[in-house]
């Protein structure tokens, strides 16, 4: 035998090699290399990482498994649905600042289209451009701080120190990453909200892969 | 298949619990193993479908079979063994009815070129790429052997070929994704060069 193929080779990363081949191998470094970059390609497909499926995948799911009549009853996430809708009103409302708060105070003008914001959040009527501006400030610094206090109190209970149970944790993760989104959605411009986003999905991920790994190993 | 046993008896009486309600409708329950399992079923339906839009079909297409099934999970294997082979099944399935399709409207290249990703130098990207590159019948062999580690009698149980058919598809896959992986490198060395 003067040479080995790839092919050849291929077979050796989890079987012995003939004498004959040894004896290849040994005359040949280069041939040594290419055979443990082989072994090198195998362990590391081997240890592939799961992929984390797209976002929105269990909602088309969860359509086609009722429609089926597979599953019936809310998921957490119509359940939170309410919570959503009162985050995402009081983003339009801050969003849209004097000109949402005008639209969505007067009777018959939604912002979005959806509920009107002053059916779900209530406040002072300011008496001028200036006040109405303040309190969208103000609003916004509450919006944003009820945000990670919520984010808090959710991880509280669902004992969200390090090294507890994540899938226990995942549910409120995904509730605050669906609420987060459509505040991100009603405002995309602002930086604290995109980067509050960015935290939770990162959480979110790293939660997912946990418990992936964890029921897989 | 090397997937070792990892639940502590707490947590298997708790998932137990949950693919009892899962069997019942539950929403909520199916949604929980939803989320412990979705990444696992989606990377290896990914992987055989070789691209994102097809994998995300039979993810969904895996899911509602899996769902459909769950009155027949007997708990002799562990749930997460059961499911991946729902979602290996239900993705080779879907991979031959999609050739079949194929067949039937215009003959298909049997490797598409694509042009190497030379900026990327993460080596999981490399190798999911050159996954992908590969011809179905060889990605479906190395996946399931060296990804999945499914052994040669399963490959041919699946795939319905002989264990002979599967060890040599495997060689092929690995010697072209070595030529592949080698590529990428010299690709990667000459983006180095001119960047310098």
């Amino acid at each position: 035998m003067e040479r080995m193929t790839l092919e050849q080779l291929a077979r050796l990363v989890d079987e012995r090699p003939t004498p004959e081949e040894q004896r290849v191998l040994d005359g040949d470094p280069g041939l040594r290399r290419e055979l443990e970059a082989l072994k090198e390609q195998s362990w590391s497909l081997r240890n592939l990482p799961a992929l984390l499926p797209p976002v929105g995948g269990w909602h088309q799911l969860e359509k086609e498994l009722s429609a089926a009549g597979l599953i019936h009853g809310q998921s957490r996430a119509a359940v939170w649905g309410k919570w959503m809708q009162v985050a995402a009103a009081v983003v339009l409302f801050i969003g849209g600042t004097a000109v949402g708060w005008v639209s969505a105070s007067q009777p018959g003008l939604r912002p979005g289209g959806g509920e009107s914001v002053a059916a779900l959040v209530s406040f002072d009527q300011p008496a001028t451009l200036a006040e109405a501006t303040a309190l969208v400030e103000q609003k916004d610094l509450e919006f944003k701080a009820a945000l990670a206090e919520y984010r808090h109190l959710l991880l509280a209970q669902a004992g969200a120190q390090p090294g507890q149970n994540p899938a226990a944790r995942l549910p409120y993760i995904q509730t605050l990453a669906a609420a987060t989104h459509i505040a991100a959605e009603a405002n995309p411009g602002d930086p604290w909200i995109n980067s509050f986003l960015v935290r939770v999905m990162e959480e979110h991920e790293q939660l997912q892969r946990r418990i992936s790994l964890d029921n897989w190993n | 298949m090397s997937h070792s046993p990892g639940q502590s008896p707490g947590s298997r009486e708790i998932e137990a619990q949950l693919i009892r309600r899962a069997c019942e409708g539950d929403g909520r329950a199916v949604r929980t193993l939803y989320d412990r399992y979705a990444p696992r079923v989606y990377a290896v339906v990914r992987r055989i479908a070789g691209d994102d839009d097809t994998a995300q079909d039979y993810a969904q297409e895996a899911w509602i079979r899996a769902i459909r099934a769950l009155p027949t999970f007997r708990g002799d294997a562990r749930f997460s063994t059961w499911l991946h082979r729902i979602a290996v099944n239900s993705a080779l399935q879907a991979v031959r009815k999609e050739k079949t399709r194929r067949m039937r409207e215009v003959p298909v290249p049997e490797v598409v070129p694509v042009a190497p990703d030379v900026g990327d130098v993460l080596l999981e990207r490399k190798l999911e790429a050159a996954l992908d590159r590969l011809p179905d019948g060889m990605r479906k062999v190395l996946i399931l052997h060296d990804v999945e580690g499914y052994t040669h009698e399963e490959i041919g149980t699946a795939l319905g070929v002989t264990a002979g058919t599967s060890k040599s598809q495997l060689f092929k896959a690995r010697a072209k994704m070595r030529r592949m992986l080698r590529g990428f490198e010299a690709s990667a060395k000459e983006v180095e060069a001119w960047s310098v």
